[in-house]
């Protein structure tokens, strides 16, 4: 595996807040890599830098293996829509790919298989700003990958989509990564980072507390945490003495244990109380690794 | 250079196809006609309907007042002059009344002064009284008295007085025997024309039309920069708030995208130039435009020079003023604050329309010639230099010359503050700050 892009102890600073503190990863060549952490985490100007849209204060971050050039290989979706209201679809997507360097009958043959692919061939000549929220964010999309880059960088692609469009984006992104693209895919939505990313970058307060291959990460933290899926009023779990802490909800817990305790004694305390659908021993949820690593009251801010 | 052409080729594609720039180009020098010219109209117009009733003491002079017909139409400028002095102009209606017999005016004036207030669309009412006293021909103290209830109407009372102190002179003269017609003779004056004599030798008539003239193309040269100054303010804004700019810059450079934008607003610019002078010249080849403008003779201003100068100082002056309004775009996140910013600003760039009055009058004076050739206010300045007057060639390429120097170090800047600006989503940075970032980006 090759590094596509590698960033090293990046640091910005606005006025007295240091929005990212020394920020070091690498993305491999083809695989899908989730930057995760909590809104102002340094998540998106950490991205702004790697897109040149700001300069690093210190630090040095290099694509594809060179620092310049590489623009044009790089397709970015930004956090908030960023489109011209008044342009017409098309017509837009046009623009975006010949500020890319694109241009010419492959690139609106391109275009016109990405609407229709999207369901937004009706709407090829319409105003953007006629469209609605998740359409523009679709429209958006399509304009980061039209030029067909190596490197593609999403900055929350899934916000305003509903469920079934953001089923469409999950295997866009799968489908892309099969072609050997190189995904970096900035979320808060640790579930959906779980289900995708081969490896994650945790950033708290502009630094990364963890990193590595997904499974590697959930590993160290061993198989201690029970899933426990039920029936009837499970907030006592809570307050169990071998509880550490407790993620619960609806009729689903994941409960950390702590040191030494034994889960049968749980599954004790349960009967007569609960009616146990699931109960299983196994690794923490990647959102419970968060918990872990940057405190609960973190954690509530996030819901 | 192609991801320019690109922006180039939006800006222009989205500015053209706005129905502001249709109504801009099609209807705007229309408009401008028709704003100054249309109130010299009203004003002779409105001369037609004035009804005066003369109350006269001495009951001599009724002659003098006699009723003038009129034309079908007006023409303004007679209308506005009175041709002769000695005559009433065309436009005033007068009800005489010989009170000589009369041994008390105010009573005799009284029921006039009540027609002052009757609607004056009426036909017993009455814009003005004009008393004339009993000896106002010998009375050393004698006034003539002018009722009316605007007091703004000099136009009328000044031409009433003129009209009628003439006729007092008369009769004063033919009372010591001097025969009415050789009084006449004796007092008639010689009107003039202004005639200008340019350095090519080329003889201008037609004072007052320099005026309306001057103004309606400084309108069309400098009005144009404004709005599409404010638009390429609006669209900067816009690019940031909607964060399409994050996109725009990890493509290409600022710069790029700078220059881009302001080649495709100048473009547009030329584009309209390009409509209004063909527009301009087809008017004035038909000749239309010289029965529009009522007998002001305006082909001297339609020389083709004037088109290039027109066409050069709208670019340049154009250029500068979009460069000031994309530093205020890309300094603020808002309209209202970037409005907020070039508000002062604007009234310093606006300052050769304030003056324009004296530019055109004395377009060789030196404070014309100085703001001709100062940043900003030059190509304004001297175009209306070279429309009205026929400054030395070196004026109009210093003025050029300033003015390519100041787009470019406003360009330079601009990049410059575009580079920190557009991308910082803080308040508004004050005037220091926007020099830190000068000297820092």
């Amino acid at each position: 595996m090759s590094v596509v892009l590698s960033v090293r102890d990046v640091v910005k600073t606005f006025g007295d807040v240091r929005a990212v503190d020394g920020i070091s990863f690498t993305v491999q060549r083809g695989t899908i890599t989730g930057l995760l952490g909590r809104n102002g985490a340094g998540k998106t100007t950490t991205i702004r830098m790697i897109t040149g849209v700001f300069f690093p204060d210190a630090g040095s971050i290099e694509w594809l293996g060179s620092e310049r050039d590489a623009r044009d290989r790089i397709g970015y979706l930004p956090e908030e829509r960023g489109l011209y209201r008044q342009m017409k679809v098309k017509e837009h997507l046009l623009f975006l790919a010949e500020i890319k360097g694109r241009r010419g009958n492959s690139v609106v043959q391109s275009a016109e298989r990405w609407l229709k692919r999207f369901e937004l061939w009706d709407k090829r000549d319409a105003k953007v700003e006629e469209l609605s929220k998740g359409n523009q964010q679709k429209v958006q999309l399509i304009g980061t990958l039209l030029h067909d880059p190596d490197l593609i960088i999403l900055d929350e692609p899934q916000s305003g989509l509903d469920p079934v469009n953001m089923l469409l984006v999950r295997n866009l992104l799968r489908e892309l990564k099969e072609e050997g693209r190189t995904i970096l895919l900035s979320t808060h939505m640790m579930a959906e980072a779980e289900r995708m990313a081969d490896d994650i970058i945790l950033v708290h307060k502009g630094k990364v507390v963890l990193s590595g291959g997904l499974d590697t990460v959930r590993d160290s933290f061993g198989k201690n945490t029970l899933h426990i899926d039920y029936e009837g009023d499970g907030a006592f779990l809570e307050q169990l003495p071998q509880v550490k802490r407790a993620m619960i909800v609806n009729n689903a817990a994941e409960l950390s244990l702590v040191e030494g305790a034994d889960p049968q004694s749980i599954l004790e305390a349960t009967i007569g109380r609960l009616r146990i659908r699931r109960f299983e021993l196994a690794a923490p949820s990647l959102e419970e690794i968060f918990i872990e690593q940057v405190g609960a009251e973190t954690m509530e801010s996030m819901r | 250079m192609n991801k320019m052409f690109a922006v180039i080729k939006r800006e222009y594609l989205q500015a053209v196809r706005k129905k502001m720039f249709i109504f801009m180009t099609l209807f705007f020098p229309v408009l401008m006609a028709a704003l100054f010219i249309v109130p010299g109209l009203m004003v002779a117009k409105g001369l037609g309907g004035k009804k005066v009733a003369v109350i006269d003491g001495t009951g001599k002079l009724q002659s003098s007042f006699a009723h003038h017909l009129e034309p079908a139409v007006p023409e303004p400028k007679k209308a506005l002059s009175g041709g002769n002095r000695g005559q009433l102009p065309q436009s005033i209606d007068v009800e005489y009344l010989d009170a000589h017999d009369r041994s008390n005016l105010d009573a005799a004036k009284k029921p006039y002064l009540d027609r002052l207030y009757v609607d004056r669309k009426s036909t017993t009412g009455l814009d003005a009284v004009l008393l004339i006293p009993a000896n106002a021909f010998e009375g050393s103290d004698a006034r003539m008295t002018f009722y009316s209830r605007s007091s703004t109407d000099l136009f009328t009372q000044e031409r009433l007085a003129s009209v009628t102190n003439r006729a007092i002179q008369r009769q004063r003269l033919s009372g010591r025997g001097i025969d009415p017609n050789v009084v006449d003779t004796l007092t008639r004056e010689v009107p003039f024309d202004s005639v200008q004599l340019s350095r090519s030798g080329q003889q201008k008539k037609g004072g007052e039309a320099n005026f309306i003239i001057g103004f309606i193309f400084a309108a069309l040269l400098i009005i144009p920069s404004f709005i599409y100054g404010l638009e390429t303010m609006r669209g900067i804004v816009q690019e940031k708030s909607e964060r399409i700019v994050e996109v725009l810059i990890s493509s290409m450079s600022p710069r790029e995208l700078l220059t881009g934008k302001i080649l495709g607003v100048a473009a547009v610019g030329l584009t309209q130039v390009a409509v209004w002078l063909t527009l301009i010249a087809a008017v004035g080849t038909f000749g239309a435009a010289t029965a529009m403008m009522a007998g002001f003779d305006i082909s001297q201003f339609l020389r083709p020079i004037v088109f290039v100068y027109f066409a050069l100082f709208f670019i340049l002056g154009y250029l500068t003023f979009v460069c000031i309004y994309a530093i205020a775009g890309a300094a603020c996140n808002t309209d209202k604050e970037a409005q907020q910013l070039v508000a002062p600003i604007q009234m310093v760039m606006m300052l050769p329309w304030f003056i324009m009055f004296a530019i055109i009058t004395n377009p060789d004076s030196t404070l014309s010639v100085a703001l001709s050739m100062m940043p900003v206010y030059g190509p304004i300045t001297m175009f209306v230099r070279t429309l009205v007057s026929e400054p030395p060639v070196w004026h109009v390429l210093l003025s050029i010359a300033v003015s390519i120097v100041t787009i470019c170090v406003f360009f330079y800047g601009t990049a410059k503050i575009f580079r920190v600006g557009i991308l910082s989503y803080g308040k508004r940075p004050t005037i220091p700050e926007l020099w830190r970032w000068l000297k820092v980006a």
